[in-house]
């Protein structure tokens, strides 16, 4: 589903990718794990086209789409939920999760019922979000913020969903709910790419997981492999 | 000072007010999508006042020279954004603010160039005999300011909130990175904000020029108050614009009754000078830490 192949890409002068290459199969969902640095939230920029790559090939659906804007990327069936949450802080919760389907809404009036369904789904997933339809996003609580943002991504129907750093600067009882909805999202059949620093929570609901190191892959293998690797265990897993 | 002639100046000076509003408004839209402006607005609501005009002499009834008036400002608009300020925005460089500047002087000239440097009176169906109102005597072609105003200020503000494009273009004025992820593409979004800034430096001329006629330089003054109204209401407050511009537009009427006219413009550079030195996001503006 979504092929990437030999990425380079950087900041400036800088090269932070040297040759990223992984692959999602479809359904399956995948973790990108490594240090602070290593290059996971740039391999997720690079392959939404937030960042343009230096070179290599992303290939999403049998479609290239390297070098494209990221506004195409996403109308082409991928949804990045990008570190940090970024959620349309004046913008109600309602409206930043019709926003999140704007590629495929009447952009005038009646968008609203062409989304129900989805919103329906959403606000099932997450039931806070629904008591919160009407509030600006920026006044929710981190944890809540990151529900929007992965409900938001989801709103999209998307055939590959990015989900970089969904515990990042939460409280662990929350951290919690964040993977018993990634793990929920699984059992529906989503296809995703997930970047994490809790490598162990990653790792227990990946069906396969990449470590990268210094802007390349360094290990890859299904969690039983990496859990049985040495070097795994002493630098992400101890 | 009588109170009646106090009120009286404050009225029609605050609905003046209203042009400056309507213009430091057309700014607000295109910061918020951009945090781009046109330096060369007052040249666009200069050329499409001349083209309404043009509309008009060739016998074109007010209600369809309007639209058509809008339209055309709509369209330099979209020239200003591919000419001048789509690449400076590309290469993060600040040169959108000299390459509008040169826009704006490139007009100047075609203007005067098409239509002569003479001031000319712009015919309109609406009448100027004074009607009375809460004591204080306005003219039908004055309150048609206002109503225009507040009319096009009020659609655009509807469609912002109760449109998914609308509320697109509310998501790039808030994150555009996050807003390309949802599959808006910014870049039309900021094409839109200055075919909508367009189109309201239009009908400023359109709604100003049968009281001050249309020349070349029609916009100069217009201009600068505009830039001190968005300055002191804030970038970003279509409320605030509209409250500044109406207080600003009373004092300079009642400067230049009471101290001369050569007093004039002194409200509108002493508001600037004083919002700059207190408070630079202006009244109603939020603040914005840049690192340059």
């Amino acid at each position: 589903m979504l092929i990437v192949d030999d990425l380079h890409a950087g900041y400036g002068a800088s090269e932070v990718l040297v040759g990223t290459t992984l692959t999602v199969k479809p359904g399956a969902v995948v973790a990108l794990i490594g240090a602070n640095g290593a290059g996971k939230t740039t391999t997720m920029r690079a392959v939404s086209g937030m960042l343009r790559p230096s070179r290599g090939r992303v290939v999403l659906d049998g479609k290239d789409v390297q070098g494209l804007d990221a506004s195409r990327i996403a109308r082409l069936g991928l949804a990045h939920s990008p570190e940090g949450r970024k959620v349309f802080g004046p913008l109600s919760v309602e409206d930043n999760l019709l926003l999140g389907a704007y590629g495929r809404l009447p952009k005038f009036l009646g968008f609203k019922s062409g989304a129900q369904a989805d919103l329906d789904r959403v606000y099932g997933l997450f039931p806070r979000l629904k008591d919160r339809a009407k509030q600006a996003s920026g006044t929710l609580s981190g944890g809540e913020q990151q529900m929007l943002a992965i409900g938001r991504a989801l709103m999209a129907r998307p055939k590959v969903m990015l989900l970089d750093e969904p515990s990042m600067g939460l409280a662990p009882v929350i951290v919690q709910e964040v993977f018993r909805t990634i793990r929920r999202l699984k059992e529906e059949g989503i296809t995703l790419l997930l970047v994490e620093q809790f490598a162990k929570s990653a790792l227990e609901v990946a069906d396969y997981a990449y470590v990268m190191e210094r802007g390349r892959i360094a290990v890859e293998g299904t969690p039983e492999e990496l859990g049985r690797n040495e070097r795994v265990i002493a630098a992400y897993l101890g | 000072m009588n109170p009646s002639i106090i009120g009286q100046m404050a009225v029609s000076g605050a609905l003046m007010g209203l042009v400056y509003a309507l213009i430091a408004y057309g700014f607000q839209l295109t910061y918020a999508t951009s945090k781009s402006i046109n330096f060369g607005q007052g040249e666009l609501v200069m050329v499409s006042a001349f083209f309404s005009l043009t509309l008009t002499n060739l016998g074109l009834p007010y209600w369809l020279m309007v639209p058509g008036g809008l339209l055309f400002g709509a369209l330099l608009g979209l020239v200003v954004e591919r000419a001048g300020v789509r690449l400076a925005l590309e290469q993060k460089s600040e040169g959108w603010i000299l390459l509008s500047i040169i826009l704006g002087l490139f007009f100047f000239s075609a203007a005067e160039n098409i239509w002569g440097r003479d001031d000319r009176p712009f015919p309109t169906p609406i009448s100027a005999d004074p009607i009375h109102v809460f004591g204080v005597d306005v003219t039908r072609l004055e309150l048609s300011v206002a109503v225009g105003v507040l009319a096009i200020m009020g659609l655009i503000e509807l469609f912002k909130r109760r449109t998914l494009l609308g509320k697109a273009f509310e998501a790039v004025s808030a994150d555009r990175d996050a807003a390309e992820l949802m599959g808006i593409s910014a870049t039309r979004t900021v094409m839109l904000s200055y075919a909508l800034s367009g189109a309201v430096a239009a009908l400023a001329g359109i709604l100003v020029s049968p009281i001050t006629t249309v020349g070349p330089t029609m916009a100069s003054a217009l201009i600068l108050k505009a830039f001190s109204v968005a300055v002191v209401a804030g970038l970003d407050s279509g409320f605030g614009v509209v409250l500044i511009g109406m207080a600003l537009g009373a004092l300079e009427s009642l400067a230049s009754f009471y101290l001369g006219s050569g007093w004039r413009e002194a409200p509108g550079l002493t508001l600037l000078i004083l919002a700059l030195a207190v408070r630079p996001t202006g009244v109603f503006g939020k603040a914005v830490i840049r690192k340059v």
